[in-house]
């Protein structure tokens, strides 16, 4: 059998692919665009609306004999169905015709319209949707020009109604079309939104605690029809025909969600172009259409008042502000004078070219020192090597492939992962979740049934701290999984830190990497390495040199001139006060002071992502652009042309021009970036679903991507080379010794790092400092459920609330990080854990 | 002679012992011997359709089940809730054993696991006494594994919905079944289809009067049931007769008997000498009113007959009102019935019947005009024919046919 | 000849009322429709007219008008529907005094009125803000932001007359 059909759409022959729905063969090859509201690409069709009614035929064959029956021509007889047919829940077959521009299906999208609208409030001028609302186009195009019903009789329903503190939800302009319960149910799996009552009464409700609870919640407002969802963070911000949309790359995780920033001038703003909202931008191969409500909330802290504006210098003993020549020149005299005694590290949320910059101008002072921030995951070097293969589409697995997430939490680490993968399995993928503790990804794993489909999975529950083992041993310990793995078409593997030191997440990725080269799943898309790095740069950093290893070593051999670029040392690690103390200068640049204005000697402002260009390396491997789209805060610089200003001034190198500069230097010199110019980077392609455009209905508002769908660094196994098993014989895996346990600090999505802070919307969901203990660990520490209890590990010194729960293996607990102003530890280590006897409650 | 309303005619049929007594499971024991093929066969040539209201045929509904699957179901759709239809619930509360061995047939021929009887939400008595009359035919051995020796297993369950309408529609009430909201499904797959049906598994939905049928089908054979009736409506029917008529109640009746024997032989003719009918809703509110002229009184009740004066026979749940009703208020009453039971689910349906009720209350109200009774007749059509179950269908029959019969009724409530 | 004709032209026109007026000593008397200067209207309880949809700045060919929208409550409430305007200006050096805008108001808080006589020393001075645009409160009114009872303006846009 083929693997296209012909099928005739309004007179014309069109090749589609066999099993295509009709809505979407009719909108991708005929440029057909069937009115929608129910339907969506990425859901399965309802026929709710009613919206996409045609008529619709397919050849009719001889009852006896099944031959297909000619007219006396010769062609085909088209025998069409009495009734209109819902295009939406229509599969393509060979030789289907259907019309679209007959007066009966013109006359039948006008009476849906007219449905639709005689209940519909009408209140346009207000609506944050007015401008780009689907129901308004699709009136214009399709609906009729004057209502016939009473407008008195209309229903009254609640205007404003939140769904939680996030999403509200308006019940007049509501069309029931469920969008926004499939997008939970089907593709989020977080079914907290419902339908409640029946008829005119038909109305969303959600029963979660906190309302709407899920990290994707701001989607359903894309794909919503009608104004009926709309978001706090966004309430009348601005029309949207006001808004100018900037191609953006989130700057969170290291899925590097493609992001749009829409922006308007704002009085608020000292007149300057503001981001009034986040929204998704396509890109299949990333993010597809959605994004978490991190990226699209969490957008405050560019705006933040307490963001460094004014370069600073300490002049005399005390800080001092100074302005950009001053301080420039004194720091290239500074470094100068070092004798190549310095050292650099670079937090993951450094672009490449600014990293390319700092490195340049560490060099050009006869230093090499380049450390990576946070010095937690070191996965890296295996990307380089067996990392996903060149084109991996992670909507592409389902049956037949299979999955492994081992020592993470991608809900909370890399969230649009989770919902990739939870979607991997309910395609038929197999999907297994190792982990010391429960996580929600494991639930996904094991739950054998999801929305009437069977889903297949399963769960290594390991003692903390086993990881590596696990991963090594998993033939002889879980012989019938491991076979499952290996055997499996395509193969991806992800691969954690969590429960691990640094050199423990090394070896894990080690193993990993062992499983994949042995099973044969390597230097193929759909095959190969992931690793939550944090940040959205933490491969970037690998490939221009700086690593976490060599952070380990500048804390131990600490430089007489330490440069310290958007890395918050002292919210991340216990020991940095002390390592710290032993250099004789420090250079801060970053976005906000996080104390370390107490010991540095230069205080320099940088400039977020949304202030100016620059480019991210995602997990993937996938090198993207993002462009400038906000007005400056005070004096900030960007760190390319901080770092590239100092070398000009300490005569290393003329500063670049321009960000697109340096990154043609950079593609030039650092074989990985190999033609990735920002002209390459900006270059997009048609996309299915073909969303955005001015057909705001069938994809929702997720923007076209006009900003570049990136460009992947190849792998070693890719290029071909012959990657090898490394031998893994002995691991030295962390041990909690008598009355001892091991801490694993824990990623939450929503914590009170510097920068998440500022969005006060999200704020609210972060959650009280806990730490997950198991109920024997508990006992023996004397503590039960909700008891203060102060954890030592280390340096680390913190004071949470016990929660006692078998969720954890014992032996371990699970500690978040940035939850409680003191830093938890790095990584995993061992430590104690005695309930507080003597404090007041502590918040 | 009864072949249903059978507890008529035998006090006690409801006990088990009474109904084995009068040849009681001797057409499952006849079926047991007989290869399931070859028991659609039989059903297939009697020529028994569907009571529910469509009227398909149910032997070859059947054969539709794919025989390769492991898993399949029949669901007995015990959901009565057209308006003026009560003859199931008698079939359940007389003649229970009848239907379970009428279902238990049916699940044989399709080598189904279970049986499912969903009772709206209002039946729960019924739906006791049908848990004992399980009960009761465990003990026998009549349900549960190894049915009479015969090596084949299946359950019999009751399942109580909670009082709508929608729910006898045969997807919605399988979403009900497996806990969903009341809503239709998109149909393909169909409920004989695999991931269609109960569970996504092939299931056969039946009405409990369908069912009721078989036993008899069974052990007269199908000639014999074929021998009653038309030539397309083989058997007996239960017409439900209520409203303006002497004595209102369940009839049975040879299918092709005609409307005038019904209503005036059997149903005693008008309630009042003085005024004549006036109209009749054949087949509850969801179907095409029509006028009693004589020619519908002189035509057949028969799935053909009744397709020739416009209308349905459907569920037989003939409504009859005399001259003194006001059609505008039929209408109104039918309309604020569909919109109270309309699902929600599409948009002509959900949408429409909120509209049509309140322009029809205009009209009652004296604040409408006679472009708003074109309106409403303009409005129903749309929504004929558009919606994703028959529902809006039936919502809009009530307003189209009374305006096309009886237009002099809406012209009286409005301002010329 | 033609010295004559024209003379007796003049002489026609001599013995009639003058055209012009001596202005500003003389103020010309306005049509009902003249467009002059805008002002933003309010209801008789005080409350403005005004909800922010910026469809005046969509529609202003001038690009004169700039509108930012913020949400009242009841505790501050400026307007009866959901939102009101927070920011609203027209920069009078850009505006064509074309009346898109009172066409384009779904509220009729927009009218053009009947002043004409602006001039300004700086080009700051010509962009009107909220405060010199909006009326003042009718007799008795109280003026924004009110405290209203919860509950009392439950509907996204105030109810309008049809205005066909």
């Amino acid at each position: 059998m083929s693997d296209t059909v012909t099928i005739n759409i309004d007179g014309q022959n069109y090749e589609v692919a066999a099993g295509a729905n009709l809505v979407d063969a009719a909108k991708w090859h005929a440029g057909n665009d069937i009115p929608v509201f129910c339907y969506h690409p990425k859901m399965d069709p309802v026929g709710m609306c009613r919206m996409c009614l045609v008529e619709l035929g397919t050849p009719g064959r001889d009852r006896a004999t099944g031959e297909l029956l000619r007219n006396d021509d010769g062609s085909l007889q088209i025998r069409y169905f009495p009734k209109l047919q819902t295009a939406c829940t229509t599969t393509v077959s060979d030789g289907m015709h259907i019309k679209t521009n007959t007066q009966q299906v013109i006359d039948a999208r006008n009476d849906v319209l007219e449905f639709l609208l005689s209940s519909h409030p009408l209140d346009c001028p207000i609506c944050d949707k007015g401008g780009e609302c689907p129901l308004q186009n699709l009136t214009m195009r399709h609906g009729p020009q004057a209502s016939r019903m009473y407008f008195e009789d209309k229903q009254l329903l609640e205007k404003h109604y939140p769904l939680g503190d996030l999403i509200f939800l308006d019940r007049e302009r509501c069309i029931q079309c469920a969008r926004c319960v499939r997008f939970q149910d089907e593709v989020v799996g977080d079914d907290v939104l419902a339908f409640h009552e029946r008829g005119r009464r038909l109305q969303i409700i959600t029963h979660s605690d906190p309302g709407f609870d899920t990290y994707f919640s701001g989607n359903t407002t894309d794909i919503c029809p009608v104004g009926a969802l709309t978001t706090a963070d966004f309430r009348f911000g601005a029309r949207p025909w006001e808004l100018n949309e900037v191609p953006s790359i989130s700057p969170w995780d290291a899925a590097g969600e493609n992001i749009s920033l829409s922006m308007r001038l704002d009085r608020d703003f000292g007149g300057k172009a503001m981001i009034k909202r986040v929204m998704p931008r396509q890109n299949e191969w990333v993010n597809e259409i959605w994004i978490t409500d991190k990226a699209r909330f969490g957008h405050h802290f560019t705006r933040a008042e307490d963001r460094l504006q004014q370069p600073q210098m300490r002049t005399g003993g005390t800080l001092r502000n100074s302005n950009w020549e001053a301080a420039i020149a004194a720091m290239a005299a500074t470094l100068q004078g070092a004798d190549g005694d310095v050292a650099a590290i670079a937090g993951s949320g450094m672009s490449n070219e600014d990293l390319w910059a700092l490195r340049q101008l560490l060099e050009g002072v006869g230093a090499g020192r380049l450390g990576a921030w946070p010095p937690t995951h070191d996965a890296a070097p295996h990307l380089e090597q067996v990392g996903v293969g060149a084109g991996t589409n992670l909507s592409e697995l389902g049956r037949g492939d299979a999955i492994l997430v081992i020592a993470c939490d991608l809900e909370e680490e890399v969230p649009i992962w989770r919902l990739r993968l939870k979607q991997a399995q309910d395609r038929g993928a197999y999907l297994v979740v190792a982990n010391a503790r429960d996580t929600r990804l494991e639930d996904f794993a094991v739950q054998g049934a999801r929305n009437d489909k069977v889903v297949e999975g399963d769960a290594i529950r390991y003692a903390p701290g086993e990881a590596v083992s696990v991963m090594r041993d998993l033939q002889k310990a879980h012989p019938q999984i491991a076979e499952r793995l290996s055997r499996a078409e395509n193969l991806v593997i992800v691969a954690g830190a969590e429960g691990l030191s640094l050199a423990g997440s090394e070896a894990l990725a080690a193993a990993a990497a062992n499983f994949l080269i042995e099973s044969g799943h390597t230097g193929s898309a759909n095959n190969g390495l992931l690793s939550p790095l944090p940040g959205a740069n933490g491969l970037g950093l690998h490939y221009l040199g700086f690593t976490p290893q060599t952070t380990l070593n500048i804390m131990q051999e600490p430089p007489r001139v330490l440069i310290v670029a958007q890395a918050e040392l002292l919210d991340d690690d216990p020991a940095a006060q002390q390592w710290l103390s032993q250099v004789e200068t420090i250079i801060y640049a970053g976005l906000f002071d996080d104390g370390i204005s107490q010991r540095a000697d230069f205080i320099l402002p940088l400039q977020s992502f949304a202030e100016r260009d620059g480019s991210f390396v995602n997990g993937e491997r996938r090198v993207q652009r993002f462009y400038t789209a906000q007005g400056p805060m005070g004096q900030a610089l960007p760190a390319w042309k901080l770092f590239g200003g100092i070398s000009q001034n300490a005569g290393i190198a003329n500063l670049k021009p321009s960000a697109a500069a340096v990154m043609l230097e950079l593609s030039g010199s650092v074989a990985a970036f190999q033609g990735a110019s920002y002209r390459a980077l900006s270059r997009t392609e048609r996309q299915f679903p073909d969303v955005g455009g001015r057909d705001l209905y069938y994809g929702g508002t997720a923007y076209t991507n006009h900003g570049g769908i990136g460009l992947q660094i190849p792998t070693a196994a890719d290029r071909g080379a012959d990657v090898q098993r490394r031998d893994m014989a002995d691991v030295a895996e962390l041990r909690a010794g008598e009355g001892e346990l091991l801490i694993m600090p824990i990623t939450r999505l929503y914590n009170r790092q510097r920068s998440f802070r500022p969005s006060l919307l999200v704020e609210q969901r972060i959650l009280n400092p806990y730490a997950l203990i198991h109920p024997d660990d508990a006992a023996a520490a004397g503590t039960i459920d909700g008891d203060l209890i102060e954890i030592v590990a280390g340096e680390s010194k913190v004071r949470v609330r016990a929660s006692v729960s078998s969720e954890i293996a014992a032996g371990g607990v699970a500690l978040p990080r940035h939850l409680t102003d003191a830093a938890v530890p790095l990584s995993a280590s061992v430590g104690t854990v005695s309930r507080v006897t003597d404090a007041v409650a502590v918040r | 002679m009864h072949i249903l309303l059978r507890g008529r005619d035998i006090p006690n049929i409801k006990q088990l012992d009474v109904y084995e007594a009068h040849g009681g499971f001797d057409g499952l024991r006849k079926s047991l011997a007989m290869t399931p093929d070859q028991v659609i066969d039989v059903v297939k040539a009697s020529g028994l359709r569907g009571r529910g209201g469509a009227g398909f045929p149910t032997g070859v509904k059947w054969s539709f089940i794919p025989q390769h699957e492991p898993i399949k179901y029949v669901t007995v759709n015990a959901d009565e809730s057209e308006t003026g239809t009560f003859k199931d619930r008698e079939i359940m509360e007389e003649n229970p054993y009848q239907l379970i061995e009428g279902s238990l047939i049916c699940a044989y021929a399709i080598q189904a696991k279970a049986v499912y009887i969903y009772l709206r939400g209002e039946f729960w008595d019924i739906g006791e006494q049908l848990d004992a009359c399980i009960a009761a035919l465990r003990e026998e051995n009549l349900v549960g594994e190894n049915i009479l020796g015969s090596g084949y297993d299946c359950e019999v369950y009751t399942h109580l919905g909670a009082g709508a309408y929608i729910c006898g529609e045969e997807s919605a009430l399988l979403n009900s079944l497996e806990g969903y909201l009341g809503q239709p499904r998109v149909r393909p797959p169909f409920p004989a289809q695999k991931g269609g049906g109960l569970y996504k598994e092939a299931t056969v939905v039946n009405n409990v009067e369908t069912l009721a049928n078989v036993p008899f089908i069974m052990t007269e054979g199908a000639p014999a049931f074929k021998a009653i009736g038309t030539e397309q409506s083989a058997g007996n029917k239960i017409y439900c007769v209520s409203g303006h008529v002497k004595r209102p109640g369940n009839y049975e009746l040879p299918m092709g008997t005609t409307f005038r024997e019904l209503l005036y032989e059997q149903a005693g003719g008008p309630l009042h000498d003085d005024r004549p009918f006036k109209a009749m809703l054949p087949s509850g509110g969801s179907g095409p009113i029509v006028p009693l002229t004589d020619e519908v009184l002189d035509t057949r009740m028969s799935y053909e007959d009744c397709a020739g004066i416009g209308t349905i026979i459907g569920s037989a749940s003939i409504i009859i009102m005399d001259e003194t009703v006001d059609m505008t208020w039929v209408a109104s009453k039918v309309t604020k019935f569909f919109k109270h039971e309309s699902c929600g689910k599409c948009t002509p349906c959900r949408e429409g019947t909120y509209w049509l009720d309140k322009v029809i209350d205009r009209i009652l109200d004296g604040r409408g005009t006679a472009d708003d009774v074109k309106r409403i007749a303009d409005v129903a059509e749309n929504m004929a024919g558009t919606t994703l179950c028959a529902l809006g269908d039936f919502a809009a029959n009530p307003i189209i046919h009374t305006i096309r019969h009886f237009p002099d009724d809406f012209a009286q409530h409005v301002q010329a | 000849m033609n010295v004559i004709k024209g003379f007796q032209t003049t002489a026609k026109h001599l013995m009639e009322d003058a055209v012009t007026i001596q202005y500003p000593e003389q103020v010309q008397k306005f049509h009902q429709r003249y467009k002059g200067r805008h002002h933003l209207r309010r209801y008789e309880n005080g409350l403005e007219k005004c909800i922010g949809c910026s469809l005046c700045a969509a529609a202003c060919p001038a690009d004169a008008i700039w509108v930012e929208a913020a949400e009242n409550t009841d505790e501050e409430r400026y307007s009866p529907g959901e939102r009101f305007a927070k920011t609203y200006e027209i920069n009078m050096l850009r505006c064509i005094f074309c009346g898109y805008c009172e066409d384009a108001c779904p509220t009729e808080a927009i009218q053009l009125g009947h002043e004409h006589q602006m001039s300004y020393t700086d080009r700051r001075d010509a962009i009107y803000t909220k405060d010199m645009l909006i009326d003042a409160p009718a007799e008795g009114a109280a003026s924004t932001p009110q405290q209203v009872e919860p509950g009392a303006y439950n509907r996204s846009i105030p109810d309008m007359e049809d205005p066909s």
